[in-house]
C-alpha cells in the first residue's frame, strides 16, 4: 500500500504529459506534408528513365518519408489519435 | 527408542494444538454493532468492535465471517474509530468449513486492559433478491435481504447488537428469532430500523459448531422504491496515444435491471401514463446519470442498432492531473426502450481525454506514469465482472503497474490496431464483484523509446515506398501484346 501511495503522489507531482508537437498544429502539418508528397510523387511520375536512378530514388524517398508523417498527422486530426 | 516416538508424539500433540491457542484469547469485546445500510444490489455493514486487551503487547484482532457472509463480501476494510488510515487485514488460510478469519494489525500495541474501538467497513453484493419474484408494471417492488443474526467473533463478546436501516419507510416483515442470550424482546422496530439484540454475554463463536447450532437465520422484507441495478459485464479498454496527446477510454456495458421480472406484458399506453402522472414505476429505470471525468471531449454512445440519440452531455473543463476535484462532465442517458425487470441493455460509451489531464513524465526515470481510472461509478450499482485493458504506445518497454486492490486476474499482451507493426503491449486486468468502494485509479509506468515513437510513421513510409518501387517497375515493363517494329 505504501508502493501505491508513493507512486499516487509521484503521478501527482511530475509535469504533465506534453507532446513534441503540439496537437493543435497536427491538421496545418497534415495538410502541409501530404500536399509536398503529392507535389513529389506527380513530379516522380514526369522523371524520364535513367541508367542510374538517383534522381527517382531520391524523390521516392522523401516523397515517403513526408507522406508517413503526414499521414499519422492526418489520422491524429480526423480522431483516431494513434 | 519407544522413548523418542513418545517425545514426539507429545511434541506432535502440542504443535496440533497451536491452531486453537493462535486465536488468541487476548482480547475481549465488551461492545459489538453492527449496521446494515439495505440497499439493491449493494449492501454496506459496518461493525464496531469495542474491545478490550486481556494481555499485554497486543498487536492482532482476529474477526470471523460466517461462511454465507463472507461469500458475499466484496469489500473490506478496518480501521480505529475516528482515524482515516486503513489498517492492514490478511485473510487466514481457510479450510473450508466454519467462519473465515481475518486477523487485523493494530497500529500499536494494547497494554492489558487498554481499550479501542475497532470499525470494520463491508459492502456486500447479491444479498438481496426481489421477493415476489414476478411484479407488473403497475406493481411496486419489494425485495428479502438475508443474514446470519449473531456477529461471530473468536473471543468473548458482553454485548452485541444489529441494527438493520432501510433506505425506504415500509418495512413488510422480519424474523423474530428465539435468542437465549437476551431476556427482553430479541427484536424491536423504531420506523425503518430494526434493532436485533441486545445479546448479553455471547462465548468465542468462531467456530464450526457455533455456526451449526447457535447461529439463526434472520430475513428483512423490504420496499424499495428504486431500479436494482447490476453491469453484468464491463469490458473497460483506456488507450493511450503519444503522438496525439489523447487517453481514450471505451466502456462496453452489459446492464441488467435486476428488479421483478415483468409479470404480463409491457403496455407503452402505461408507460406513457405513468410519465405523463409523473407516477413511475419504482422498478422502472427510464435513464442513467453518469458522472464522467471532466475535461473530455467526443464523447460517444452506441449500441448494436447504431448511435443513439436519447443522450445529454454537460462536459466541465479539465482539471490538473491528480486533483481531487469535484468536477465532472455530466451525461444523462436514456437506453432505447425503459429496462424493466429482468430486462438487459447493452451499450457502448467512450470519449477522448487530454493525455495531460492522466499522465506525466517522470525525468528522474525516463517514464511515463498514466492513472486510469478502474470504472465509471453507478452508485448502488455492482459489477459482476470486468475486464479493464490499458492499451500503451508501440513499443512501451520496462512496464510497471500499481493497483489499489489486487484483481483476479493480470495479464501482459499485445493489441493491435490502426498503424501498428509490432502492437501496442496491453495490460488486462479482471475483476468480480465490484461496488462503489472500488473505485480507484490504476498507475501504470513504462519507457518509450525515441526510436519507437518512429514506428509509425516509417511504417506508412515503407508502404508508400513500395508503391514508388512498383511505378519504377511499371515504368520498365513493356506489357504490350504486339511488339512494336
Amino acid at each position: 500500500m505504501a508502493d501505491y501511495d508513493a507512486i499516487a503522489s509521484l503521478h501527482k507531482a511530475i509535469p504533465p504529459f506534453s507532446p513534441s508537437i503540439p496537437v493543435a498544429l497536427l491538421p496545418y502539418i497534415a495538410f502541409l506534408l501530404l500536399t509536398a508528397t503529392f507535389a513529389l510523387a506527380f513530379y516522380f511520375s514526369t522523371l524520364p528513365k535513367s541508367a542510374l536512378p538517383i534522381r527517382e530514388f531520391a524523390v521516392a524517398s522523401t516523397a515517403s518519408i513526408l507522406g508517413g508523417f503526414g499521414v499519422v498527422a492526418l489520422f491524429n486530426s480526423a480522431g483516431v489519435y494513434l | 527408542m519407544l522413548g523418542f516416538w513418545r517425545s514426539s508424539y507429545s511434541l506432535f500433540l502440542l504443535i496440533s494444538l497451536v491452531p486453537y491457542v493462535s486465536a488468541g484469547h487476548s482480547f475481549e469485546n465488551t461492545a459489538i454493532v453492527r449496521t446494515v445500510e439495505l440497499g439493491g444490489s449493494v449492501v454496506h455493514v459496518t461493525t464496531t468492535y469495542a474491545v478490550k486487551a486481556l494481555e499485554d503487547d497486543s498487536k492482532i484482532y482476529t474477526i470471523a465471517l460466517g461462511e454465507r457472509e463472507h461469500d458475499s463480501t466484496s469489500w473490506l476494510v478496518a480501521k480505529i474509530k475516528g482515524e482515516s488510515t486503513p489498517l492492514s487485514v490478511e485473510e487466514r488460510e481457510s479450510n473450508g468449513n466454519g467462519p473465515q478469519l481475518y486477523d487485523i494489525k493494530l497500529p500499536s500495541p494494547l497494554m492489558s486492559g487498554r481499550t479501542t474501538n475497532i470499525v470494520v467497513e463491508t459492502a456486500q453484493t447479491h444479498v438481496t433478491y426481489p421477493y415476489p419474484e414476478e411484479a407488473s408494471q403497475k406493481d411496486g417492488q419489494s425485495l428479502k435481504y438475508e443474514a446470519d443474526l449473531l456477529v461471530l467473533s473468536p473471543y468473548d463478546t458482553a454485548v452485541q447488537r444489529t441494527k438493520i436501516r432501510s433506505p425506504f419507510p415500509q418495512i413488510h416483515s422480519y424474523t423474530e428469532p428465539e435468542v437465549e442470550y437476551t431476556q427482553d424482546a430479541p427484536v424491536t422496530k423504531s420506523g425503518a430500523t430494526l434493532t436485533y439484540g441486545p445479546y448479553k454475554n455471547v462465548p468465542g463463536s468462531a467456530n464450526a459448531r457455533f455456526a451449526a447450532e447457535k447461529q439463526q437465520r434472520i430475513a428483512v422484507h423490504f420496499s424499495y422504491d428504486q431500479p436494482v441495478l447490476e453491469i453484468t459485464k464491463l469490458e473497460r479498454a483506456a488507450e493511450v496515444s503519444h503522438w496525439g496527446a489523447n487517453l481514450n477510454i471505451q466502456d462496453n456495458i452489459h446492464l441488467r435491471n435486476a428488479g421483478p421480472r415483468l409479470k404480463g406484458h409491457f403496455s407503452r399506453l402505461e408507460q406513457q401514463s405513468q410519465a405523463f402522472f409523473q407516477k413511475p414505476a419504482p422498478h422502472m429505470l427510464p435513464g442513467l446519470t453518469l458522472l464522467l471525468p471532466a475535461g473530455i471531449h467526443d464523447v460517444y454512445f452506441y449500441d448494436i442498432v447504431g448511435n443513439v440519440s436519447t443522450s445529454k452531455l454537460r462536459t466541465a473543463p479539465s482539471v490538473p492531473k491528480g486533483s481531487q476535484s469535484n468536477q465532472f462532465s455530466v451525461l444523462e442517458l436514456k437506453p432505447r426502450y425503459p429496462l424493466m425487470g429482468g430486462w438487459n441493455y447493452s451499450f457502448t460509451l467512450g470519449w477522448d481525454s487530454p493525455l495531460a489531464d492522466s499522465a506525466g513524465w517522470d525525468r528522474e526515470r525516463g517514464k511515463w506514469v498514466v492513472g486510469v481510472p478502474i470504472m465509471t461509478t453507478i452508485p448502488g450499482t455492482v459489477v459482476n465482472e470486468e475486464e479493464l485493458k490499458i492499451i500503451l504506445p508501440e513499443g512501451a518497454t520496462n512496464i510497471e503497474f500499481f493497483e489499489p486492490f489486487p484483481a483476479i486476474e493480470t495479464e501482459l499482451s499485445t493489441h493491435i490496431t490502426y498503424l501498428d507493426t509490432t502492437g501496442r503491449p496491453t495490460l488486462t486486468f479482471s475483476y468480480k464483484n465490484l461496488t462503489d468502494k472500488h473505485s480507484g485509479i490504476i498507475y501504470v509506468a513504462y519507457n518509450v523509446p525515441f526510436s519507437a515513437h518512429l514506428k509509425k510513421p516509417i511504417a506508412v513510409a515503407t508502404a508508400l515506398m513500395g508503391l514508388f518501387v512498383l511505378a519504377f517497375v511499371w515504368k520498365r515493363v513493356d506489357t504490350r501484346i504486339q511488339k512494336q517494329k
